[in-house]
This record gives C-alpha cells, sequence and structure tokens, in this order.
C-alpha cells in the first residue's frame, strides 16, 4: 500500500469490521520462562518486562520511539509496583514519553492488554501500542499477617511515641509470619487445581487424555524451538536460553508415573498431576501492535491483525460452572459476531492453564445439552481439528508467568497464521482463549494481514554524501 | 413477641456483660451438674416463665460500627454496598446472645451453662436491620423437650426496631446427661447422629482453612471466650484435642459465602454435627436449590460432617 | 580487558622503576576520538624533488586540503613532527631511495607520541623489470624495520600503489588518512596494497561520517570484536543489524539498543541464514551495503587428539557460513551498490598456530575466499577484504594463562594487546567508501606482532 501522511491517517479502505482501520500485530518479543526459583529466581518483574521490552526494541528498531501506548500488568505485583509498566518503560530504551499504564485481568492480562492497545489503534487514538505482562513467583511480593498490618498502620498513623509503641502490643508472635501469595481463589479458598479437578471430575477427562495432550504440549514446543520458530519471538534472559520447564524427552510412561496433586479430596479418582498442569514459572513477553501506516513507515512487518476479542466470566462461586470455563462461553459469542463457525480456523491457541482446561472446553463444545442450556446455543457448537491445537506447544510445556501468557500466545498466533498465509496464498486465521482465575476468560481472533509493507521512502542509498 | 403465654417480661437497664454472666453460669453449672434429673413435666414448667428484655440498644456508636467491622473481616462479610448499612443476621446474633446468656445463667434456669452443646440454630431476619438503628431486644427460653442423649431446650432471642420485629433466632441447646422425668420420647429424636453414617461428600466450592487463631478472632467480635474455643488447653479440659471453632462462626461464614443472593431478608438456619478441630480444614458446598441455598461443610479426610444449613431468601 | 603491566609502566613510581630497570615500555596508544586533529602535529612530506611537480607535492597537496599543518622543507629542527609521509612512487632503482630515508633519520627522534610515518610507493609486479621489483620490494623490508625502531606508541605504515593507481586516488588517498589517524592505533609494520578504483569525488566528503546512509550488516555482533564492530560502524553513521545466535541474544539486545541498530538472532550456518539477513537488512533498511563477516568459534585441539564435532564445528562456523552467505547474496544481486565485504581472518591463519589446526585451517581459508570474492564483487563496484586481529585483549585472550599471555603482549612492536576497536576501526575503514581500489587484501590489526610476521 502507499506510504500515508503520518499527520492524516486514514481508515484503510476495503476493511469489513465496521469501517475502523486495523490494528496489526508487527512482532512480538519475551525472555524466555524459568520454573520457580530457576534463572530468575533473582529478577523482579520490572526487570523481567524491561527484558521483554528491550528484546523487541532490539528486534524492530524503536530506540528513542515514542510509542503510542505501553499496557501490561503483572498478577503478582508489590504495591511498590504501583506503576510497574511505566517504570518498565523509563528503564527501556523507548523514548522517555512513552506513555503507560499497568492492566490486570489475572492470567489474561497480557491479552486483555493486546484487546485494548487495538482498540485504541482502531480508534485511532494511538498509531502504535506494545502489550505484555509478567510475572514471578520467584520475586513475589510477600505480605505481612492482618495483625502486624493493623499495627504497622495503626503505629504509623500514631500521634505519638507512645501510642507507636502501644500499636505494637497488640502484635502476637503469630502475627510475625509472612503471608506468601496464593493462587487460591478468594472467594472460595480453593486453589485453582482444586476448581479445576472438579470440572475435570464433571466432565469425566481421563488420566490419560490428559497426559496424551501434556504430551504433545511438549513435544511441539520443542519442536517449535528446534526449528528455530522462536528466534524471533523470544530474547535469552540471564543466561536462560530456552524455556526452563520444556521436557522434550517426556513420554506418557513418566507423565503416567506422576502422583496426582489436585482432586486429591474429592469423591472421583484423582487425575491431575504436576506433569498435566502448569507449574509456577517466571517470565515476561511483550507485542508490538500499530496501525499499517505506522508499521509501513517504520518499514516494519505486519504478521496479523486483531479481528475482535471477547471477554466472558462464569457463576462459579457456588459450583454453578466451573472456574476456568470462561472461554467456552467467551468463543461462541465472539464467533457469532464474526460469523464464523469453529471450523473456520486454521490455528486454536487455547492457553494450557491444565491440560484438562483445554480438554473440558473441548468437550464443552461437543456437549449439545451443555451448549443449549448453558451457552444458549441451538445445538453443540462442533469439534476442533486437534492437528491445528497449539501447533506450536502452550502453557504445560512452556509454564505460566500469569500475565505474560497472554503475550507469548498472541505472538505466536500471528506468526503462524502470517507464515501459513505466505505458504498458501489464502488468508489464515487463528482462535486465541486464555481463562483467569475469577471465572473469566478472553477470546479473540487474529488473522493474517499481509507481509512488509514497503515504502516509497525505502532508498538504496549511493555513496554520495551531501555536504 | 411471640412468647409463651404467661411470660413475664423483665427490663435490664442495659446488655448485660457477657463475661459475668459466664462466671455466674460456671459457678451454677457445679450445682445443676448435681441433679441430673430436671424436676417437673415438660412443657414448660421447668423452665423460668421470664423474658428479659433491653428495651434500647444503640448501634449508632463508634464502638458498634468497629466491631460490625471486625466481625465483617472476621466471618468474610462483604463490606456494605449502599449508604445504609445493614446488619448481617450473624451480627445480630452476636448482638442478642448476652441478653439470652443471661437468662441462662439465672438460678432458676434448669440447665448448667458450662457443657451445653449448641445443636442447631435458626433465625428468620424479616426486614434489614440498619446500623445506628435503635434495637430492642428480648430472649427467653422455650420448648424444653427429650433429646437421644439428654435434654434439649430453645433460646429465643427476638429484635424489634420501631416496635416491630425484624429478627428472630432460636438457639437449640443440648445439655448431655440430663433426663426429664417422664421421658418417653428420649429415644427418638433429632437425628444428626445418624446423618453421620450415611454421609455422602458433595463436590466443594469452597474450603475453609481456619487456623488456630479463629476461634479467638471470632471470640474477640462475638464476645464468646469460652475457653474451649479460644485455647487448646482449655478444650482439652471439657475433651476436645485441640480448640473448636464456633458453631456460629461456620454458619456466619456460610451465610457470609452466599453472597448477595441471599436479599436483605432471609431465613438462615445451621444444624452442627461434629465439632471443627483447630486448625482444621473444612470443605464446603454451597449450592443453590429451587427455593434457597443449601449449605454443608464437611471433614473430607474422615468423611463427616460438621453443619449442614440452608440460607433461604424471603421473597 | 586492562593491562595493568601497561597501566603501571605509564605512570608514577613504578615507571620511574621500569625505566631503571629497562623493562618493556608499551606506551598508551592515540586512539580516535571525535574532533582530535587527525594527526598530533604537522606533517613532514619527504621524498619530493625541490623544483619539480612531483607525487610528493600531490601528496603535500591532499593532506592540505584536509587542513593539515604540512611542511616539504622544515625550517625548525626542533619541530614535533605528528607524521612524516615518505613519497618513494617514483623510486626506480635502489639508489633512489636513500635521499628520502635519510632524510626521515634526521626527523625520526622529533617524531611525537603517537606519531606515523607513512610510506607510498608502487607495489612490486610479476612483470617489474629487476631493479624495478628489488626497489619496490626494498621498500616492503624498510618500512617494516622501521616501524620497529619506533617508540611511543608511533606506527610505520606503506601504502603500495598497484599499476594505474595515482596518489591522488580517492582509496590512496583514503588509506594515508586511515594510516595517518588514530583509527590505526595498532596498526604497525603493515603494507596495504591499493589499486586504482572507480572515480569516487571525496569533495565534500564527511570524514566523521563516513558510513552515513549506509546499511552494515555485523555477524557475531553480541560481544567482542564484533560487538565494538558494530558500535564503531554505527558510529561512522551506518545502520547496522546485528546479528549473532539467538543464544547470544541478550547480548546481542543491548548491542542492538545501544547503537540504534536492529537485532536478527540467526545461526549465521541455517542454511537460509543469507536470505533471512538480506530478507532483515532490505524491509528494515532498505538495501545491504556493508558486510561482516566476524562470527567465529574456537575449538582448540591438538590434530591428533581432534573430533569431528570440533574440526567441523570450527569450519561450519568461521568459513563455510561466510561463503554460504555471500554466496546467496551474489546470487540473487543482494548487495546494494559499492558493497563491501569485510572478513575476520586471523593471524593464526597467516602463521598458523599449535592446537589450532582447524582454525588455523578456517583463517586461512578467509583470506583465500576473500581473493576470489575481490573478483566477485569487483563488477559491483565492490570489495572484499580481510582483517587478521593478533593479540586483542577480549574475553576470549583473558582466558590465556598469565605468563603466555604477558609473552603475547609484549611480543609485538607495540609491546602490548591491542584493544577490539581497533579491529573494528580498521574494518570501519575497508567497510567505508572511497577504499574502492583496496579489495583481496588482508590487513594485520596485530601491534607488528612477530608470530607471522
Amino acid at each position: 500500500m502507499a506510504p500515508r501522511n503520518p499527520a492524516q491517517p486514514s481508515p484503510t479502505p476495503g476493511q469489513p469490521t465496521g469501517g475502523l482501520r486495523d490494528a496489526v500485530i508487527v512482532g512480538g518479543n519475551r525472555v524466555p520462562f524459568a520454573r520457580a526459583g530457576g534463572k530468575y529466581s533473582r529478577s523482579s518483574n520490572q526487570e523481567l518486562f524491561t527484558a521483554a521490552l528491550e528484546g523487541l526494541v532490539a528486534r524492530f528498531g524503536l530506540q528513542g520511539e515514542r510509542i503510542g501506548e505501553v499496557v501490561g500488568g503483572a498478577v503478582l505485583k508489590h504495591s511498590r509496583d504501583f506503576n510497574l509498566v511505566r517504570e518498565s518503560v523509563l528503564g527501556s530504551s523507548l523514548s522517555p514519553q512513552t506513555p503507560a499504564y499497568d492492566l490486570q485481568q489475572a492470567c489474561a492480562t497480557g491479552l486483555e492488554a493486546v484487546v485494548t492497545i487495538a482498540n485504541k489503534i482502531r480508534l485511532g487514538q494511538v498509531e502504535s501500542g506494545i502489550a505484555g505482562g509478567t510475572d514471578t513467583v520467584s520475586d513475589a511480593p510477600i505480605a505481612v499477617s492482618e495483625g502486624l498490618r493493623r499495627a504497622l498502620l495503626e503505629a504509623s498513623h500514631a500521634k505519638s511515641a507512645g501510642a507507636r509503641v502501644k500499636a505494637f502490643t497488640k502484635v502476637r508472635p503469630k502475627d510475625l509470619a509472612p503471608l506468601t501469595p496464593s493462587t487460591d481463589e478468594p472467594r472460595t479458598g480453593l486453589s485453582m487445581g482444586e476448581h479445576q479437578a472438579i470440572t475435570t471430575a464433571r466432565w469425566g477427562i481421563t488420566r490419560e487424555a490428559q497426559d496424551a495432550l501434556a504430551l504433545a504440549s511438549h513435544q511441539h514446543l520443542a519442536a517449535a524451538w528446534d526449528s528455530g520458530f522462536f528466534d524471533d519471538l523470544v530474547t535469552p534472559h540471564r543466561g536462560l536460553v530456552r524455556d526452563q520447564n520444556l521436557r522434550a524427552d517426556t513420554s506418557l510412561e513418566k507423565l503416567g508415573g506422576l502422583k496426582p496433586v489436585f482432586g486429591t479430596r474429592l469423591e472421583t479418582a484423582p487425575t491431575m498431576t504436576a506433569g498435566n498442569s502448569t507449574p509456577l514459572t517466571d517470565g515476561a513477553s511483550a507485542v508490538l501492535l500499530a496501525s499499517r501506516e505506522w508499521a509501513a513507515q517504520r518499514n516494519l512487518p505486519v504478521l496479523a491483525r486483531v479481528v475482535d476479542a471477547e471477554t466472558a466470566a462464569v457463576d462459579y462461586v457456588h459450583g454453578h460452572e466451573g472456574l476456568l470455563m470462561a472461554p467456552a462461553h467467551a468463543v461462541p459469542r465472539l464467533l457469532a459476531r464474526q460469523g464464523l463457525g469453529l471450523e473456520d480456523f486454521d490455528f486454536y491457541e487455547i492457553h494450557e492453564a491444565f491440560a484438562s482446561t483445554v480438554l473440558t472446553t473441548l468437550a464443552a463444545w461437543e456437549d449439545d445439552e451443555y451448549c443449549r442450556t448453558e451457552l444458549g446455543l441451538d445445538g453443540a457448537l462442533g469439534s476442533i481439528d486437534r492437528e491445528r491445537l497449539n501447533v506450536n506447544g502452550s502453557s504445560v510445556a512452556a509454564g505460566h508467568p500469569f500475565a505474560a501468557t497472554g503475550g507469548r500466545i498472541v505472538a505466536t498466533a500471528a506468526k503462524l497464521v502470517a507464515a501459513r498465509a505466505a505458504q498458501t496464498g489464502r488468508p489464515a486465521r487463528a482462535l486465541i482463549s486464555v481463562c483467569a482465575a475469577g471465572g473469566l476468560g478472553v477470546a479473540a481472533v487474529v488473522e493474517s494481514a499481509g507481509g512488509v509493507e514497503p515504502t516509497a521512502t525505502t532508498t538504496t542509498t549511493s555513496t554520495e554524501t551531501e555536504a | 413477641m411471640t412468647a409463651p403465654a404467661g411470660t413475664r417480661v423483665e427490663i435490664l437497664a442495659e446488655v448485660p456483660a457477657l463475661g459475668r454472666s459466664f462466671a455466674r453460669g460456671a459457678a451454677g453449672s457445679a450445682v445443676d451438674a448435681a441433679r441430673r434429673t430436671l424436676p417437673g413435666a415438660p412443657g414448660g414448667l421447668a423452665l423460668p416463665e421470664v423474658a428479659y428484655r433491653v428495651e434500647h440498644v444503640a448501634t449508632d456508636l463508634p464502638d458498634v460500627a468497629a466491631r460490625l467491622a471486625a466481625y465483617r473481616r472476621v466471618v468474610g462479610e462483604p463490606p456494605p454496598t449502599g449508604p445504609v448499612d445493614h446488619l448481617p443476621a450473624g451480627f445480630l446474633h452476636v448482638l442478642g446472645f448476652p441478653v439470652a446468656t443471661a437468662l441462662m445463667v439465672r438460678g432458676d434456669f434448669p440447665l448448667p451453662l458450662v457443657g451445653l452443646v449448641h445443636l442447631a440454630n435458626a433465625v428468620t431476619l424479616t426486614r434489614p436491620v440498619a446500623l445506628g438503628e435503635t434495637l430492642r431486644v428480648t430472649a427467653w427460653a422455650e420448648n424444653l423437650r427429650p433429646h437421644r442423649r439428654g435434654v434439649q431446650v430453645d433460646l429465643v432471642t427476638e429484635v424489634a426496631t420501631s416496635g416491630e420485629t425484624a429478627y428472630r433466632g432460636v438457639s437449640t441447646y443440648l445439655a448431655k446427661g440430663f433426663t426429664l422425668p417422664d421421658d418417653v420420647t428420649a429415644a427418638a429424636s433429632s437425628g444428626t447422629d445418624d446423618r453421620r453414617e450415611t454421609f455422602v461428600a458433595p463436590v466443594p466450592t469452597a474450603r475453609w482453612r481456619l487456623d488456630a487463631g479463629t476461634g479467638r478472632a471470632y471470640g474477640a467480635v462475638s464476645g464468646d471466650r469460652n475457653p474451649i474455643h479460644t485455647s487448646a488447653l482449655g478444650a482439652k479440659a471439657f475433651g476436645f484435642r485441640r480448640a473448636i471453632a464456633h458453631g456460629m462462626y461456620t454458619a456466619a461464614r456460610a451465610l457470609a459465602e452466599v453472597g448477595p443472593a441471599r436479599g436483605d431478608a432471609y431465613d438462615w438456619s445451621v444444624e452442627f454435627a461434629t465439632p471443627v478441630l483447630l486448625p482444621g480444614t473444612v470443605d464446603v458446598a454451597i449450592t443453590r436449590g429451587p427455593a434457597g441455598f443449601d449449605y454443608v461443610g464437611w471433614d473430607a479426610r474422615h468423611g463427616r460432617p460438621h453443619l449442614t444449613g440452608t440460607v433461604t431468601p424471603r421473597a | 580487558m586492562t593491562d595493568s603491566y601497561l597501566n603501571a609502566v605509564n605512570a608514577g613510581f613504578t615507571k620511574t622503576l621500569a625505566k631503571k630497570l629497562g623493562l618493556p615500555q608499551p606506551a598508551v596508544l592515540r586512539r580516535y576520538e571525535p574532533g582530535a586533529p587527525l594527526v598530533p602535529g604537522p606533517v613532514l612530506v619527504v621524498g619530493g624533488t625541490p623544483g619539480v611537480h612531483d607525487d610528493a607535492d600531490d601528496v603535500a597537496a591532499a593532506l592540505l586540503r584536509w587542513d593539515l599543518d604540512v611542511r616539504q622543507a622544515p625550517a625548525d629542527a626542533s619541530e614535533r613532527w605528528g607524521a612524516v609521509v615518505v613519497v618513494l612512487t617514483g623510486a626506480e632503482r635502489p639508489g633512489d631511495v636513500s635521499q628520502a630515508v635519510l632524510a626521515v633519520a634526521g626527523h625520526l627522534r622529533s617524531l611525537a607520541r603517537g606519531g606515523r610515518v607513512v610510506v607510498l610507493s608502487r607495489a612490486p609486479g610479476d612483470d617489474d623489470a629487476p631493479a624495478i621489483a628489488a626497489t619496490r620490494q626494498g621498500v616492503d623490508g624498510f618500512v617494516r624495520s622501521l616501524a620497529k625502531e619506533l617508540r611511543g606508541g608511533a606506527t610505520g605504515n606503506g601504502v603500495q600503489l598497484t599499476a594505474g593507481a595515482q596518489v591522488g586516488d580517492p582509496a590512496v588517498l583514503a588509506a594515508l588518512h586511515f594510516f595517518l589517524s588514530a583509527k590505526s592505533a595498532f596498526v604497525d609494520g603493515q603494507l596495504l596494497r591499493v589499486g586504482d578504483g572507480p572515480a569516487w569525488d571525496a569533495s565534500g566528503f564527511d570524514w566523521s561520517q563516513p558510513l552515513a546512509g549506509r546499511v552494515a550488516v555485523v555477524t557475531g555482533a553480541a560481544r567482542g570484536i564484533g560487538a565494538e564492530v558494530a558500535r564503531t560502524l554505527a558510529r561512522d553513521g551506518a545502520k547496522v543489524v546485528v546479528v549473532d545466535v539467538p543464544a547470544a541474544g541478550e547480548a546481542l539486545t543491548a548491542v542492538a539498543n545501544e547503537i540504534k541498530g536492529t537485532a536478527l538472532q540467526l545461526d549465521v550456518t541455517a542454511d537460509d541464514a543469507g536470505a533471512r539477513i538480506l530478507e532483515h537488512a532490505r524491509a528494515r533498511h532498505g538495501g545491504l551495503h556493508v558486510l561482516v563477516h566476524n562470527a567465529g568459534i574456537l575449538r582448540d585441539k591438538l590434530l591428533a587428539n581432534m573430533t569431528p564435532e570440533k574440526w567441523d564445528a570450527v569450519i561450519a562456523v568461521n568459513l563455510e557460513s561466510q561463503l554460504r552467505i555471500t554466496e546467496h547474496l551474489l546470487e540473487v544481486g543482494g548487495f546494494s551498490e559499492t558493497p563491501h565485504v569485510v572478513s575476520l581472518a586471523s593471524t593464526s591463519g597467516i602463521a598458523g598456530n599449535r592446537g589450532q589446526t582447524n582454525y588455523g585451517f578456517s583463517k586461512a581459508g578467509v583470506i583465500g575466499h576473500t581473493r576470489a570474492h575481490a573478483r566477485l564483487l569487483a563488477p559491483l563496484g565492490g570489495t572484499a577484504n580481510a582483517v587478521a586481529p593478533g593479540f586483542i585483549e577480549t574475553d576470549m585472550t583473558a582466558s590465556i594463562p598469565l605468563v603466555p599471555r604477558q609473552v603475547a603482549r609484549r611480543a609485538s612492536s607495540l609491546q602490548q594487546g591491542g584493544q577490539p576497536i581497533d579491529v573494528a576501526e580498521a574494518i570501519a575503514f575497508l567497510a567505508s567508501p572511497g577504499t574502492t581500489g583496496i579489495s583481496g587484501q588482508v590487513l594485520r590489526v596485530c601491534g607488528q606482532n612477530l608470530v607471522g610476521a
């Protein structure tokens, strides 16, 4: 396409959705994900996110660039990191005039950040943006007990030394024990794994099916690494070059030998093990989004466009629905709005919070009764071609630093559809879904959007130099 | 007020101090323990025909608001949602409890306070009570009747605002080892013990991890600092291995976790089975039925229920 | 990497002590700083014949255009010369050089610290008459010997004009400029052959931004010499694509962001490395003018203990990758106009080194393909050259045990190891416009190391 006057960005003609211009995905970057207490045990959220930004800046030559907005967040965040993303920007090679804000939607943080920026780009509010997220369980904030917290607050508000001392007299020895962050749902006290174990049991997902999916995740991820797929998606950090959790040599035998860790208190036999669940992980990711004009002016590649997204929430508190089933609700709504069927995709990127999360979601879509009563559909939503599912691995193998997962998946999906489109000459499309704590789920559609768009300003400079 | 006919209302100047009642109850219990068979026949003859009433219980005082905030934190009640701060039914129970307790430590109350087992509780909140309203609290005892393992009695507490009853709570207590003289119905009684054998754990919707300080925390907001709840040593004296959670704490937490769906007015009932040892973990299922919510809390390791109950919104 | 000995003999008590003990006295070398004068004093041009307009006059005129203080007939014997330029292009018999050489002799003690002696002569050729051949080859020995006599960080180098080249040619002047400048700090005792490249208008050329508007690719750029090459090319105005293996991405990112370039994580031994480099350079920066083959590995082993892995890996990275990438670029016409390819050779490729049969093969191979590529790039107006570093202070040489490391450092005329910047400066020079007459050459950056001299 022709270059445009940067001062007068105009909608790209021929785009179907609502007359809005496209928000395109230029590329992504992340650090390899580390196991908790592993290579990043001394890295903070800010360090990891800055590293993800720096790799992105280096890949796309964004040094000194004023990006429209950087949006991201962390699920486990210290209060001093109230401006985590802005602080990371200030520590990066981007222009210090780049605005930023923190966003948090549990495990869907990264994907929601992508959606938010895409919307701003489509509305013409920004020309470019970086969406991402970071999380570390190794450097997680530790809170003090309620008793000590009250005493500290009281003491800090006290007007005299005596009152200050008095505040601490209420502290009991047990109050001095720190509270480590928990992934338990605040409203139920059940861990995410326990919640999913209930859902898994309800849908009758077998141990064998979960282990097979976990194995595929490791094999796919290992193959993707070996093929160089991540060469332009990942930048090593602190000496970690590949995802630390990846077990290229795992097998059904090894996975089958693991003891169940979730659902052990249920009446049904437990099936969820450390092997078919996502480990606690540290990492960060970032995705560069832009208008087509902005990308073209900078000779940047265009991998895909963000077509649409839908967020759903489910009533899980009293067990009506599984905690992690929201994507099952979000996807049919998204498909209906876009006039698409479940089969209309080249790739499915369904976040593997647990192997069984993916399997219960797929089972739900295949269940006539469930789709009628819970999703309000006429019948089953349908089945997917499992060959197109998480083709380069997902969270069971890569790990899942909560807020960083969305960026990992979006960049992977964008690269996949771009490559498929380049190979076939036809547009390619990917469906993304990420479940999150609190009964949340975000689904998105990305579609290939053409390759590099050269501009007239591209020069083949000669040796002549002006005086 | 719907106290049994003939009940005399005795007006108290203020809400009696629980501590003083407990001390009196402890002393009186030794006397009661000596007479295991109650004189008279069932039907109210043995219960004092008196109701205690405090006409003006102010709730517009800062310490009530502070106590309410502490109560909410301890049992997990959500914060107030509007300008009018409605008192949870569990908190009304806490406010009325000292009046009922004062009745139970009267010299003519036939059962000893120490050793009473809280079997069940049934609350009807017919309309919301707001923080700041002045409450009229009335309490009496009724329905002394046999139980398989002793004698049970209902302590009824009513809370009225502007002359109109808003809350009625019936707490059923068991005095173990006592018998009524005319004990023909003792064998057929409440079946909490039977249910234990047939209990099948449902799918949990929640899990409570109760730390060792749970009894002390609820004791602080309820005023019920009975040593069996607040110290392991105190509990051992009564034959428990460790401190046990207040039954009303577990019921209040279940009520809280039903959430806003319970509405402003509701019925809230609970039956207690086995006590919850502290620290301890309780698996919980709160499920929506046709009329309201059923809840059950149990010990998943031993497959024994701790409590069952319902929360039913009033239309 | 710091040379603490060098620091010690240049300051305070230890300096006095070293002098008294007669220990080697390596000088702190004069290195490039933007805005600093080209040479640390006036330039003396010798070799001209008074009253006749000859090459010496042309050279002096060129130097004047660089705003230098140029003298041909020194009036003041107490002058501290920044440089002495010896023009011997007209010498045809051995006797022709004596007057100029002896003129130089009288001024050597007046050479400033970090001063320069540059000898311009004609390169010996296969068709030369015996006397001419002897004279021209003699200059070679003269320059190498003179360089060893210079002290105080001064260097001596030669520019050898091949048939058809004139002293006023851009490439000759570019070479002269380089040797005079602080950028050649660690280049000593070297003779660079310069041919007649295509016409190049140097008027108005900004010597501080010689690579402005050029797109450069540097492999192995994450650290060491490669990172310094990238910085130097960027300093000189180039837009730089830094390439290294994905595993080195963290350091590569830092380099890219420091120099406002772009990072390309890529294994140069991959089949599609050339295609991906070209795609990136073209799509993102609009072309590819400079290609620096720097990526290299060491897998030292005596041949008796050599394994296929160690041999093949070294050959694949150090040699095959360069061949494949350049071949691809030539095949698809990927180079932009007047391209410059500079490859990293090594003194080990010239003199050999025990335990480095694989490395020596690969680096000598680089010298070989450089000559061949010079021929293939000529039609594009391009050049191919190699730079052979000697002992350079890097993480790699820091791992050499103390005593051998000290011996290696002092075993050069400059009595010290070079810095990565010294290699980078040589590469930047060979990548700059105006050097088109310099091709197929191996420029050693070794401080005139004894090895392979």
